[in-house]
Order: C-alpha cells, then structure tokens, then sequence
C-alpha cells in the first residue's frame, strides 16, 4: 500500500529543495542576465566611441603621409596606433576604392577568435572615418574589431554564470540537508512512530523532541494524543476480555461455556493430531439436580452447581479443562496424551470426589452423584462429533445403570 | 573602458611625434624624362600644406632661387585649400632679398649666397626649401633628398623653431632621421 505511494509522491525534502533550487535558479538568472545586459550595452557604447576615435586617429596620423604619397609611412602610422588597441583590421582606401594601406593584426589565440566573433555578433558594424584635407576627400578609414573587450566581458559573464549555478547548486544541496536535519528528519520520526502504531500497535513509542517549535508541539501534540491513544486501546481491550469472559464463562460457576467447549473441542484435535497423542472427553450429569432444585429452591441448586464445579476442578489435572455446558450438564477435555487408565483414574478420581455430601445453605445435606460417560480419540471416534455422541450414550448408559441398580 | 577613453584623447596629438617606428617619407619617382620634376612639385605641395603662416595666405608666392633642376614643374602644384600659387624667380639684384615670397625654393647655389638669403628669412614667415643640399647645412626648414627611385626629404627642427611659419609636428615624422 505504502511502496508505490513513495514512489510517485515526492518526499518533502525533495520538495523544499526542488523550491529553493527554482528560487535560487530563477534570482541567478535575473541577476545574471540583467547585468549582462546592461554591462553588453554600457561597453558596446564605449567600444563603439573607442572604434571611432581610433579611426580618427588613424585618419589624423596617415593624413600626412598620404599627401606625401609615403605608404610606408602611412602603415607605420597605422600599426603604431592600432597595434595597442583592441583592431583587427584597418583599411585606407582612396575615394575611388583603390587600396592604399591596410594593416591585419597577426593571428591572435583561438580566444581571441571565440572572443572576437561574440563581439561581432554585438556589435558588428567598423568604424569608418574620412581623411579630409581642408574638405576634400583624400581617403577613407575602415577601422575592423575593437570589441575585444566586449566579448571577454560576455564570456567571462557565462564564466560567472556558470560559477554562480555551481555555487546554486551546492547551496542548495547544503540547504536541501539542512532542511533534512531539522525538519524533514524528525517528521519522519515522527512518521515512523505513527507507522510503528498503526502497524504493531507500539503504543509506548514516543516522538522524539525537535529544535523547531511547530515540529516539537507537533511531536508534544502526537505524544499525548498516544498517551490517550494507549489509555483507550488499554481500555478496550481490558472491555474486550471482559466481554470474551463474559461469553466463553458460565457466570454461576466460572467454568467454560458450551461456546467455549465448542471452540476447545477442534483445537485440542488439532493439537492431539499435532502431536499423535491421544485424549478424551468426559460428559457428567448431576444425577439429583432436579430434586433438590425443586424441593429447595434455585439457590439451593445454584450452591450445589458451585460445589460440583469446584470438586470438579480439583479432580483435574494440569492441562485439563472443566466445562458447565448448561443446567446440570459438565464436560472435561483430558489433554492430549491421556492413556485409558488414566482417563479410568480420573473418572474414578472425580466420583470418588462427589460421594461426600453437599451442605447447602439452608442447612441440608444431599447427594452430589454425578453419571459419568466418556469417549476416547481416536480410539472410540477420530470425528469430533460422533465423539461427542459417544460420550453422551456411555453418560446415559450409566445413568441408565444407575437407575437400573436403584430399582 | 572610461580609462582608454581619456588616454586616447592623451594620446592623439603626441602619435604624431612620440611614434617609434618612424621612417622617412619615401616618394616614389615615377618613370619620364621629367619624373623628378613631377616628384618634387608634389612634395613642395605636400610641403606648403602642411605649412601654416602667421595669417592666412590666399596667394602663397614661391619664389625660386639658383639654378634649380628639379622646378619644371611647380606650377603644377595645387593646394587643397583653394590658395593659388604665384612662381617667381629671384633673380639679379634681388637675389639675395626674400621680401614678397612666402616660401624660397633654393637650387644650386653657392655656401655664402645661400646661407645669406636663408639667413635673411629668420624670423620671417618664409618656408625654406633646399632642392641641392644633401647634409642639410644651410639652415633652411626643408632639404630635398634624391635617391634614384624616391624622392624624401629633411626637416631642420632648429630652422622651423628659428622661423615664422609653423610646420604640422605629424610632418616631423616624415622626415629623413625622424624626430
């Protein structure tokens, strides 16, 4: 019942950790790409003035030289001023499109490349600039790269990022524990004594305290609500055994019932059967019940039961069990393992037992005979029923001898 | 960023002259009977470019000096910012005077006749340039320096400080030896 419910459902760490992961994640995120966004437009502008303002320089540096008609000069002027900055390529080109000077920087890392191509993707477009001699166009400067800077700061913003996840993570996982030692954990004590409870009635397990207050009233709360639980269950079953007493016992004489007998009767069969013993019963009748009922009242009657019972009882041995199965009728279950001379000492026993008189309470003294039959298993019958049947003809053949031997 | 920002501002007029790797301007002679000719009227144009005189010269006068070679073809020589250019030879009693001319084109001369007409435009916005001084002695802002293909030239910084006109620093690096 409980497996599959575990799962499907989540524990409640996982939950709490799922949660903070998503918080932590989502202000990462934002945080991250705010300042990215930010920082890539503030830099994308300097970096475009910067492109510019190289292009200007350049343009100013190679001005002359190109009206000396010097190229030489004219690259010079150009690496001079390009090598430093952050430039990939500068052309100078005349009005016409006619190359006149242009500088690569040599191959720079494959970073530089990665870092290069991102700053492109940003900011894109070079830097053109005029080189003008008192208004007339002399040549054009193209002036290639110069975001270096933006694409190390995009890079090193995912670096961040990516850092930052990490550092996520492991927060979260720390959290996740925390959160397992001091909530998760003793709920789940508290769980298992719940569980404990329910499936083996443990009432003296009791919640362990916790350092949060709404857990530790929760686990105060659970432990007197056992405490009442266990007073109930007491209760109930103290009641139950009453009530089982009240319905396997012969109220007047504190014998078993014939309900009781009836149970008793199949278990010691399976029992003799366990142990390949044989056992037997006894059926008893109280031969002047009657009488004395009628002539003395039921209280007289009553008293006489009492007496029978209790001679009865001392007649038994260990392991036998007495059985008033209503009005003057008694049974004995002999337990497994009784031979026949046994069962004959016993039944002697039990009649020798009866031959003194009975004091009633109103003073008289009567006859407390009792007719005994018996039946062995599995001797006389191996089936509970034709057993008992057996029993009952050899207690009416007595009675029958009895009052044969009377008359 | 705000940092490279200011030092590139900085750094803008000193590129000009603080740049390392200085060469000298190295024209290159076409082919032609008149190829130096040719040579020399556009770095004399590139010259008076680069030239700034006390005030503004709508005519600038060049007056030409010795025998010069190399001048057939200044008259050739237009200047970006729509000034004419006026040519005429100092020759006779006025060959030692420079009053009228706003640059000298110096030929061949000898020492003491040179050195004195260059001498009399010190302190004069006169720009100077020698077509036949190699070691540039005489005292004069520009030497033109002939080498078989090109055609370069030296700048005499003690010239330009000692005269009127004053001669863009950027052009400084152009010169023969650099400054």
């Amino acid at each position: 019942m409980s497996a599959p419910i575990d799962k499907i459902l989540p524990t409640l760490g996982q939950v709490l950790a799922r949660a903070h992961m998503r918080l932590i994640l989502f202000a990462v995120l934002m945080a991250g790409v705010t300042l990215t966004v930010t920082g890539v437009l503030v830099i994308r502008g300097y970096a475009d003035r910067n492109l510019a303002l190289i292009a200007h320089s350049v343009a100013y540096t190679v001005e002359p030289a190109l009206i000396f008609d010097d190229m030489d000069a004219a690259r010079s002027g150009i690496a001079a001023v390009a090598a430093s900055e952050s430039v990939h390529r500068v052309d100078v080109r005349a009005p016409d499109g006619r190359e006149l000077a242009t500088w690569r920087r040599p191959g720079g890392g494959i970073m530089t490349m990665i870092e290069g191509g991102i700053a492109n993707l940003v900011a894109p477009s070079p830097a053109i600039v005029d080189v003008r001699r008192s208004g007339r166009l002399i040549a054009r400067v193209s002036v290639h790269g110069g975001a270096e800077g933006l694409g190390r700061f995009i890079l090193s913003g995912l670096a961040t990022a990516i850092a930052c996840l990490v550092l996520t993570l492991i927060a979260t996982w720390t959290l996740a524990r925390r959160l397992q030692r001091d909530v998760t954990d003793p709920l789940g004590r508290i769980a298992d004594v719940a569980h404990a409870v329910r499936a083996n009635r443990q009432f003296d397990r009791r919640a362990p305290h916790s350092d949060i207050r709404e857990v530790d009233q929760l686990g105060r709360d659970f432990n007197a609500l056992l405490e009442e639980l266990n007073d109930w269950h007491s209760g109930v079953l103290s009641h139950n055994r009453m009530l089982e007493q009240q319905a396997t016992r012969d109220a007047l004489t504190g014998l078993g019932n014939r309900a009781m007998f009836e149970r008793a009767l199949p278990a010691t069969i399976a029992q003799a059967d366990a142990l390949n013993l044989p056992f037997a019963i006894v059926y008893l009748d109280v031969n002047r019940f009657k009488p004395v009922n009628d002539t003395y009242g039921h209280d007289a009657g009553d008293a006489m039961l009492i007496v029978i019972a209790a001679r009865l009882r001392a007649g038994l041995r260990s392991g036998d069990q007495a059985f008033r199965l209503g009005g003057d009728e008694f049974a004995l279950i002999l337990a497994p393992g009784v031979g026949p001379e046994e069962l004959d000492a016993v039944k002697a026993r039990i009649a020798d037992g009866m031959r003194q008189p009975i004091m009633l309470p109103g003073g008289e003294s009567v006859d407390g005979s009792l007719s005994i039959g018996s039946a062995r298993y599995p001797q006389d019958s191996a089936d509970a029923r034709d057993l008992l049947r057996h029993a009952d003809a050899a207690m009416y053949a007595a009675k029958g001898r009895r009052a044969g031997s009377r008359e | 960023m705000r940092s490279l920002f200011f030092t590139l501002l900085l750094l803008l007029p000193t590129v000009a002259l603080a740049v390392p790797t200085a060469q000298p301007a190295m024209l290159p002679l076409g082919t032609g009977a008149d190829a130096n000719a040719v040579g020399t009227a556009r770095m004399v144009g590139a010259m008076l470019e680069y030239t700034r005189w006390p005030t503004a010269r709508p005519v600038v006068r060049l007056c030409l000096a010795g025998n010069a070679r190399h001048a057939g073809r200044l008259a050739d020589i237009s200047l970006s910012n729509g000034a004419q250019l006026q040519l005429s030879s100092l020759n006779g009693p006025a060959a030692a005077r420079s009053e009228g001319c706003d640059a000298l084109y110096i030929g061949r001369l000898d020492a003491a006749p040179m050195q004195g007409l260059i001498a009399g435009t010190r302190g004069q916005p006169v720009l100077t340039i020698t077509e036949d001084d190699p070691d540039c002695r005489s005292g004069a802002i520009f030497c033109l320096l002939y080498a078989p293909q090109t055609l370069s030239f030296q700048l005499n910084i003690d010239a330009v400080s000692r005269s009127a006109v004053r001669i863009d620093p950027r052009v400084l690096r152009l010169s023969k030896g650099g400054y």
